[in-house]
């Protein structure tokens, strides 16, 4: 595959991603809720609905870093994707360190949900940027801890060699630990469930309360790509990413992103909140030990 | 192509490096000199060092979201969104700063600078690897036990509880007047409301860095407005 054509997967994945992301939210939400009637095209009424009204603003708010906020968290979920291997040796960014720049877009997006709701000068708006900023450092602490065992075994910081590490084990058998501690990050990473203490209902949507119009349309857009991103790298990392039998590797690649999605949504419906400071304790005191022994476990086998 | 690249970070990077000087609030400063960062990350990619340039990124984007947060916590500028001034002590910092460019430009014209490319598919994270964990493992590991004790201090500071009880307990705002009853709402000790007992003494002193204070403060401008590039 050329560049040129990697690119277009990569549109194609993300734009299909969102779309499906969108829908299965809507899906599950009424599904607990005992209704019905969600149809494919909802999305797009709900888009339309955001892009026609009006764009309000705050009393003195920071522009610049309002729209930058926005436009990075998009551009960091779209940089997370190009990373993700879609056949062997094809990855729109393919470079040696491609686990440390997913690493970085993680910390990139604690920096730009804290500008998005520190930029429009509002404090509901400000509380849920602090919060976010508590839980999001630690639980991203976690993350390296998993990814560094993933590429343990791979003996590579290249997510390709990650993959193709994985071909006779996948590494959610190899580290059983790893998976679901890094679909936790995902819940921080896209706002949702239970690490969502920005954007969430006790706020009255917390960073994104002031957010009107097109802006409003751009961040859920943008958290949804953040969403198929983060999928599309647990996939790869955990699942064998394109590894599978006859079917060609992009489909698998999608069916599995498409699983950890649904999980992934799942989860941020059905698992209970909690306080910050006890969110905090659980991840200092307990969740931060398991992904110790998770990355002691992989350097021992690497070991041995 | 490469030196399109280049010249356009430098001048971002520079630009950014300016604006943390010019800005009015410590979390505006803040994340202009991680965007400065971020663009010498970027050289560092230019200049093939993958590993050192996209670390420089993330380390950059975790210690400047810490510092701002420590910054805001420290100088009870509770948004950081209050208009502050953030350059001080005038003289001495001209001084400084044209010696630090005098020093740092002679220092640049008088080096041999190294000019042979690197050849292709050389294996610079390995190379990198050895030297981490060989010949250079003991200034890494020295400095990262004292970095660790940074933090472990930064923690205790800023931490409520501490040896000799709760770092607010028996804190009161300054009077009105010269010897005059404390400012702010008095916490009555009903008992009603147990969880809410204590917060009254948080709002005290919240204009002090605001711009425009009012000069009856014993020190205004001293000591507040700490300059990013401490930590880094």
């Amino acid at each position: 595959m050329t560049f040129a054509l990697a690119l277009t997967t990569l549109i194609l994945f993300l734009a299909i991603g969102i779309w499906i992301a969108a829908i299965l939210d809507a899906v599950f939400y009424r599904s607990i809720s005992g209704q019905g009637g969600v149809s494919v095209v909802s999305p797009f009424y709900a888009a339309a609905a955001h892009l026609s009204r009006q764009r309000l603003t705050t009393e003195a708010p920071d522009r610049l870093n309002w729209y930058l906020a926005i436009a990075g968290y998009l551009a960091i979920a779209t940089i997370g994707l190009a990373v993700v291997p879609f056949g062997p040796e094809t990855a729109v960014i393919g470079i040696k360190t491609s686990v440390v720049l997913w690493g970085a877009c993680e910390s990139l997006v604690v920096v730009l949900v804290f500008l998005h709701g520190w930029s429009p000068n509002s404090p509901l708006a400000l509380i849920g940027a602090y919060r976010y900023v508590a839980i999001g450092l630690p639980i991203m602490l976690l993350s390296m801890f998993v990814l560094i065992a993933a590429a343990l075994p791979a003996r590579s910081l290249d997510l390709r060699d990650i993959v193709a590490s994985q071909e006779g084990l996948w590494n959610v058998i190899r580290q059983p630990l790893g998976l679901p501690l890094f679909l936790l990050l995902g819940l921080s990473l896209t706002l949702r469930g239970p690490f969502d203490y920005a954007d969430s209902a006790d706020l009255a949507g917390g960073t994104s309360v002031e957010d009107s119009g097109a802006n409003r349309a751009g961040w859920q857009v943008a958290r949804l790509a953040m969403l198929v991103g983060f999928s599309a790298i647990a996939a790869s990392t955990f699942l064998g990413g394109y590894l599978g039998p006859v079917l060609p590797g992009i489909v698998w690649l999608a069916i599995k992103t498409l699983i950890l999605m649904a999980v992934v949504i799942g989860l941020s419906h059905l698992l209970a909140r909690m306080p910050v400071a006890r969110m905090l304790g659980l991840i200092w005191k307990f969740l931060l030990p398991i992904a110790f022994a998770d990355l002691l476990l992989a350097g021992l086998v690497a070991l041995a | 192509m490469t030196n399109l690249a280049f010249y356009t970070l430098s001048a971002l990077a520079i630009w950014s490096g300016w604006r943390v000087f010019r800005v009015d609030s410590m979390i505006r400063a803040t994340f202009a000199l991680m965007v400065s960062f971020i663009c010498v990350g970027g050289i560092a990619l230019l200049m093939s060092a993958d590993y050192i340039g996209i670390a420089t990124v993330f380390m950059m984007a975790v210690e400047m979201m810490v510092m701002g947060l420590f910054m805001v916590m420290f100088m009870m500028n509770p948004a950081g969104l209050n208009p502050m001034q953030m350059v001080h002590q005038h003289r001495f910092s001209i001084g400084a700063g044209i010696a630090a460019f005098i020093g740092l430009t002679v220092a640049v014209l008088a080096t041999n600078l190294p000019n042979n490319p690197l050849p292709a598919g050389r294996d610079t994270l390995h190379n990198l690897g050895v030297e981490l964990l060989g010949g250079s493992m003991l200034i890494f590991e020295t400095a990262g036990v004292t970095l660790l004790a940074t933090m472990v201090g930064a923690v205790v500071l800023s931490s409520r509880r501490g040896r000799f009880g709760d770092s607010d307990a028996g804190a009161v705002p300054p009077g009105l007047q010269p010897g005059g009853q404390p400012a702010g709402r008095k916490v009555e000790k009903s008992g009603g409301h147990g969880g809410h007992g204590g917060d009254g003494s948080h709002d005290m002193n919240m204009n002090m860095n605001m711009k425009g204070a009012p000069k009856s403060d014993d020190a205004p401008h001293k000591g507040h407005g700490k300059m990013p590039e401490e930590e880094s």
